[in-house]
């Protein structure tokens, strides 16, 4: 396992520019989740580190070598797609083999046989073994496709979405899993997700990404209790950061454009008076749509809330965020 | 009320259509919509069918329509398969279908493969190579003969360009050993362009994400293209190879006009050969005889065929 750098890199597509000037460090052994909208430049980094795409510009290195210039062979680094990207012709068991039978690693059989089994019963697809892969549904072809990178011992994983289209209980499995595997072998991950309870709960790092620019690295617990911007704030959360003019709730401090209130940083039963628009019963949870001062604020309350719609509770800022006009935080 | 469309329609019906087509049945007004077409289809398909079966055990010839028709049970086809002449013309036959079938494969596909790495004006060339597909095969025939001219003719003077024999020494069309690979190399030129094309369909159907997929797994290009590439385009070079089978089986009009089926007849093809014992010889049950030969030839060939195509398309 190795860490990963990318430094100044740089990767256009026609007239749009992907990344722009990216730096990145991926620690040795790290699980690192990049975090951004749709065109934010997340699996763009992956294909940079994987060498689908060659820079126009910057450099990535792996493990402190250079390898801008090598084919993603060279880099033996394992890419789970998001489109799956599985041998159609081919059956599930061919398609674990496919990475071990590289001539770069010339792999006994019984060592393909064994690691292909045990990858198989990880995932839950053991079954399905000597099935053609066109003949799986899409969860099971995700997991094939996250197998096939798990067969081989590459120096990292880059993973798009791997978990995107598996059904809510296999996910919380294999968001288990895939955590499990990486602190066993100390394997260094990249991996893209929008869903913000992977986030949460996998990564060691967290990058958020936009417009092809890292905005903030940390920890998920640092760049959800200390975001530099709304637009790093709004990337974790449910539900998501309330956004209200800075003077809402009385003063600001100079310069001051919004105020960004986390559900845990609105205090209810003091302050001033909201009347509540709609409560949302989860079960684990239950949000509380307010009307405040003619602006929306979801928050969340007790589960077993006796609330009703038309209510009034008073509600307080406590240690809110306050953010400058172009977006940027403003530390007290 | 409520008038549906179809109660409108049917008070609009004039009374004397509608007084015949009461009482039909659905079954009935479904036939009589089915008729003519099945009408059709018998009269120009099966019809001829069962009267060249019936025609080919008798001694019927159309040229003399008064003489008495004779049975004469298997004795046309016992004197076909018994034939050295005709034997001739098969192995004739087998021979431009394998070697056109092998060429146009091997080309069609290595074209292919240059086309979709998509270099620049690669559209350009697409077209300039599909040209030939679109000419009339009887003037493709024809301008062959001039390219194959030994004096003037374009074909001799390139090979005698790249190996330095005298253009005039040999002669693509009077040679008894050249003639077979003169319409090889005629049809070659004309069919490629098709195989080409359905073998670009299958190469762009593969999605560029299982290449990079096949990278990442550190798969050689070599390896990428055996393992990738030829399984997933095999079924479309299967369906080219079925249709260039079946056209070339029944090749007429390209090579009576490039060789004639000449010189002897080293390249008289079984069509050829058929077509000159119907309406030169005017042998009728003969050549009746002889189609319905090279009709369960060809489609007993198909068939099997057909069957491995669906093996491979299941795979």
């Amino acid at each position: 396992m190795a860490e990963v750098t990318l430094s100044g890199v740089t990767v256009r597509y026609g007239t749009t520019t992907a990344l722009d000037a990216l730096d990145l460090h991926v620690p040795d052994g790290a699980f690192m989740v990049l975090l951004g909208p749709t065109g934010a430049g997340k699996t763009t980094t992956l294909r940079a580190v994987s060498g689908l795409t060659r820079p126009d510009a910057g450099e990535v290195r792996i493990g402190g070598q250079e390898v801008t210039g090598l084919t993603p062979a060279q880099r033996n680094v394992a890419m789970v797609f998001q489109q799956y990207s599985l041998y159609p012709h081919l059956t599930v068991r061919e398609n674990l083999e496919f990475p071990l039978k590289s001539p770069l690693l010339r792999t006994p059989r019984d060592a393909m046989a064994q690691k292909v089994t045990r990858v198989a019963e990880t995932l839950q697809i053991a079954h399905k073994l000597d099935n053609k892969a066109t003949a799986l549904s899409g969860g099971e072809m995700q997991r094939v496709s996250i197998g096939r990178a798990l067969v081989r011992d590459p120096v990292a994983y880059l993973m798009d979405e791997p978990l995107s289209s598996l059904d809510a209980k296999l996910r919380a499995d294999l968001r288990i899993e895939l955590k499990s595997i990486q602190a066993d072998s100390g394997a260094t991950i990249l991996y893209v997700t929008h869903d913000q309870i992977e986030a949460m709960t996998m990564a060691t790092h967290v990058g958020v990404l936009d417009e092809g620019r890292l905005v903030q690295t940390g920890t998920p617990r640092e760049i959800y209790e200390d975001p530099v911007s709304i637009y790093a704030a709004s990337r974790l959360g449910l539900p998501r950061i309330n956004i209200l003019p800075a003077d809402l709730f009385g003063t600001a401090p100079p310069g001051a454009r919004s105020i960004g209130l986390r559900p845990e940083q609105i205090r209810q039963g003091e302050g001033q008076d909201a009347r509540v628009t709609r409560v949302e019963r989860l079960g684990d949870q239950t949000r509380l749509h307010l009307n405040f001062r003619d602006h929306d604020i979801v928050t969340v309350t007790d589960p077993h809330t006796a609330l009703r719609r038309g209510d009034v509770v008073a509600i307080a800022p406590h240690r809110p965020f306050f953010f400058a006009a172009d977006g940027a935080r403003i530390r007290a | 009320m409520v008038k549906s469309t179809i109660t409108r329609a049917a008070h609009a019906t004039p009374e004397p259509v509608a007084a015949r087509v009461r009482g039909l049945s659905d079954r009935a007004i479904a036939w009589i919509f089915v008729a003519p077409t099945l009408f059709l289809l018998l009269a120009v398909n099966i019809f001829p069918l069962i009267w060249t079966i019936r025609l080919s055990f008798t001694n019927y010839r159309v040229n003399r329509p008064n003489r008495d028709i004779e049975w004469i049970g298997l004795r046309n086809y016992e004197r076909i398969l018994t034939d050295a002449d005709v034997w001739q013309t098969m192995q004739a036959t087998a021979h431009f279908l394998i070697w056109t079938i092998v060429l146009q494969v091997l080309i069609g596909f290595a074209l292919a493969w240059l086309i979709n790495s998509k270099f620049r004006s690669s559209n350009f060339w697409t077209t300039v190579i599909v040209l030939p597909m679109m000419l009339s095969p009887a003037v493709v025939g024809n301008f062959w003969t001039f390219l194959y001219q030994p004096q003037i003719g374009l074909f001799n003077h390139a090979v005698a360009f790249f190996t330095g024999v005298d253009p005039a020494s040999f002669s693509m069309i009077g040679d008894v050993h050249l003639a077979p690979w003169a319409i090889v190399i005629a049809d070659t030129w004309m069919w490629t362009p098709f195989v080409m094309l359905i073998c670009l369909a299958g190469l762009r159907s593969i999605p560029a994400s299982i290449y990079e997929a096949a990278e990442c797994d550190r798969a050689s290009k070599w390896r990428q293209f055996w393992t990738i590439t030829v399984p997933m385009v095999l079924p479309f070079l299967m369906l080219a190879v079925l249709f260039r089978g079946i056209e070339n089986f029944k090749m007429f009009d390209l090579v009576v006009q490039l060789t004639g089926g000449g010189p002897g007849n080293t390249t008289t093809l079984t069509s050829i050969d058929l077509k000159r014992e119907a309406f030169e010889r005017w042998r009728t049950g003969y050549a009746s005889a002889y189609a319905v030969i090279l009709f369960v030839t060809v489609f007993g060939l198909a068939s099997i065929y057909v069957k491995a195509l669906n093996k491979v398309k299941e795979r």
